[in-house]
């Protein structure tokens, strides 16, 4: 990625200054729901529920948190999430490794129709497949089934999974594969000892997809688990929203809760998850 | 996340001469296809068997297998109005995204103090998951206290608060806006990487003819992100399509059926009025749109790939 503006040296200018200005507004204005989402989360209800609502917080108050935790199941909504999101990863890990390796280090019949089929799959819409899923895991027996929800999620992650981590196949030089090779490697070898520990962004960004991939879902998962004690979290989160009688610190405590790990995560490994999310399409 | 799909090859040329040495080198040729076969055989089972069961079910009607569930579909108007609110909220959520994400690139695409910063707080509404997204926005419209009002009363002239979610125009309003909202971010690094990969010595070379800056970017920039922006458009599209958390929670479809598009329509059929058939017949509808995208996405790539 070249940055043509950081080399050059430039003089502020009006320009500038504008620019600058335009950012910070725009900036604000783009993050107003988050700071709105946090600031309702840590000042009493009345204060939130008064018009014109003070946009800033007359008082804070964080005890919304602890009544979170104690008055609703969310410590276990989000350990069951962890759960089937790290179930997920796992499942990735061991399909995506394999398929990203053949798409991006052998040629082989077939491979177009492959990465075409994979395309097709990841851009299904999930309300497509809803239908029929809820019936073949009735048919099963996998309805309210945390590893069978795992399962679900993992086969519509790995599309985009393997598109991410066949990226950073790519960009291993092929002059060390062959020099392993000829060193007497065998292919396991290849890919588990030369190839793998230099794609470690890669799967980094890919176990970062998935894990959140999973940890978001509300579609499958509402349809699929009906026991309140299976609950994941987005799924106990979206219950939350239509109690009435959840009070509205506490609802928005839940959802910063909820909201905090991806967004970390997420600006943690931007730089490769865009890489490995562009990779192809934008040269450079 | 779905939506974020790699803007990925299918097809690799590099590697394609090299056919003949590989296999002699790597040998077997089962290896490959053992490789993928995990991956095939759970994509075979969770996705493409439900799209044929599906297709199977929309053909399944009380008078045997037909074509009823479909012509019951063409000729009712809920559908077509549904149709209507899909390309309403596609076309619009499409064009906001690009508009808003090519903007925001632009005045990025400049090297400033606090830019990493900035990049990562713009990362912030994509990485937040749908259900808060949710509920935030029903907070911030709520017609009593929301603060959106409270800033709407601002404009010369508004004494009351719109009853957001009430409205039918306003409803569809505020799920575009708040699927761009959590969806801008992507397109944004995307189109700003992009910027930055425009050779410099173009703009050099433009200055030096006294190009003035709407030339440049009109024949410069644009045509040097232009095939990035066409992949992001499809991509726009089928993020659009595929949305049914945000509409369902902030308007379950409503007020009435304003913002019903097809995602939600396939799962009122399904789990509120447990028709399963007709669900599937507008499952097939929404199959073919998104096959059609994809066949989109795979053409607009291969022509990347080829130089002008």
């Amino acid at each position: 990625m070249s940055a043509p503006a950081r080399t050059r040296f430039r003089l502020p200018s009006l320009e500038d200054a504008l620019r600058g200005a335009a950012i910070v507004i725009v900036s604000a204005i783009i993050f107003f729901p988050v700071y709105w989402m946090i600031v309702s989360s840590i000042r009493p209800s009345a204060e939130s529920l008064s018009f014109p609502p003070p946009l800033w917080p007359g008082s804070i108050d964080v005890q919304s948190y602890f009544q979170l935790f104690v008055e609703k199941p969310i410590a276990r909504w989000l350990l069951l999430s962890t759960l089937v999101a790290s179930l997920t990863v796992i499942g990735t890990l061991i399909l995506v490794i394999p398929a990203a390796y053949a798409l991006s280090r052998l040629y082989w019949p077939g491979r177009s129709a492959f990465g075409l089929l994979l395309l097709f799959t990841q851009m299904m819409p999930a309300a497509v497949v809803v239908a029929p899923i809820l019936a073949l895991y009735r048919g099963l027996g996998w309805t309210d089934n945390l590893w069978a929800l795992a399962l679900l999620h993992t086969a519509f992650v790995v599309p985009l999974c393997a598109w991410v981590l066949k990226a950073s196949f790519d960009a291993v030089p092929k002059e060390i594969v062959e020099a392993a090779l000829i060193d007497g490697c065998d292919r396991w070898k290849v890919l588990w000892l030369v190839v793998l520990p230099l794609t470690r962004p890669g799967l980094v960004a890919v176990s970062v997809i998935a894990f959140f991939a999973s940890w978001n879902e509300y579609l499958f998962a509402s349809t699929l688990i009906t026991k309140n004690d299976l609950y994941t979290a987005s799924l106990g989160l979206a219950t939350l929203m239509t109690q009435l009688d959840t009070p509205l610190f506490v609802l928005m405590a839940a959802g910063v809760t909820f909201s905090i790990l991806p967004v970390f995560f997420y600006m943690a490994i931007q730089r490769h998850l865009l890489r490995g999310l562009t990779a192809g399409a934008v040269k450079g | 996340m779905a939506m974020a799909s790699a803007l990925t090859q299918t097809t690799d040329r590099a590697s394609r001469p090299k056919r003949a040495r590989r296999s002699g080198v790597v040998g077997s040729r089962a290896f490959p296809y053992l490789l993928i076969m995990p991956m095939l055989a759970l994509e075979g089972a969770l996705v493409i068997y439900p799209i044929v069961r599906g297709a199977l079910f929309s053909l399944d009607t009380p008078a045997g297998l037909g074509l009823d569930n479909y012509r019951y579909m063409l000729a009712d108007p809920d559908f077509w109005r549904m149709i209507q609110h899909t390309l309403v909220f596609t076309l619009s959520v499409v064009v906001a995204i690009l508009a808003i994400g090519l903007s925001l690139a632009l005045l990025m695409n400049w090297s400033f103090r606090g830019r990493g910063v900035v990049r990562s707080l713009l990362t912030v509404p994509w990485a937040i998951p749908e259900v808060p997204v949710a509920i935030t926005f029903v907070l911030m419209l709520d017609p009593s206290f929301g603060v959106f009002n409270a800033f709407l009363r601002l404009v010369p002239g508004v004494t009351e608060n719109p009853q957001w979610l009430l409205d039918p125009v306003l409803a569809m309003l505020v799920v575009v806006g708040a699927t761009v909202w959590k969806g801008f971010p992507f397109y944004s690094l995307v189109l700003l990487s992009a910027l930055q990969s425009v050779p410099d010595e173009l703009y050099e070379a433009a200055k030096i003819d006294r190009a003035g800056r709407f030339a440049q970017f009109r024949y410069i920039t644009l045509p040097g992100i232009r095939p990035t922006l066409a992949l992001l458009a499809v991509l726009a599209f089928i993020y659009s399509t595929q949305q049914f958390t945000l509409i369902w929670l902030i308007t379950g479809g409503g007020p009435v059926d304003a913002t019903t598009t097809l995602a939600p329509a396939i799962y009122m059929q399904a789990f509120r009025f447990y028709n399963f058939s007709y669900a599937g017949a507008i499952a097939v509808v929404g199959f073919g749109i998104s096959a059609i995208a994809t066949l989109c996405f795979v053409l607009l790539q291969r022509r990347m790939e080829t130089p002008e």
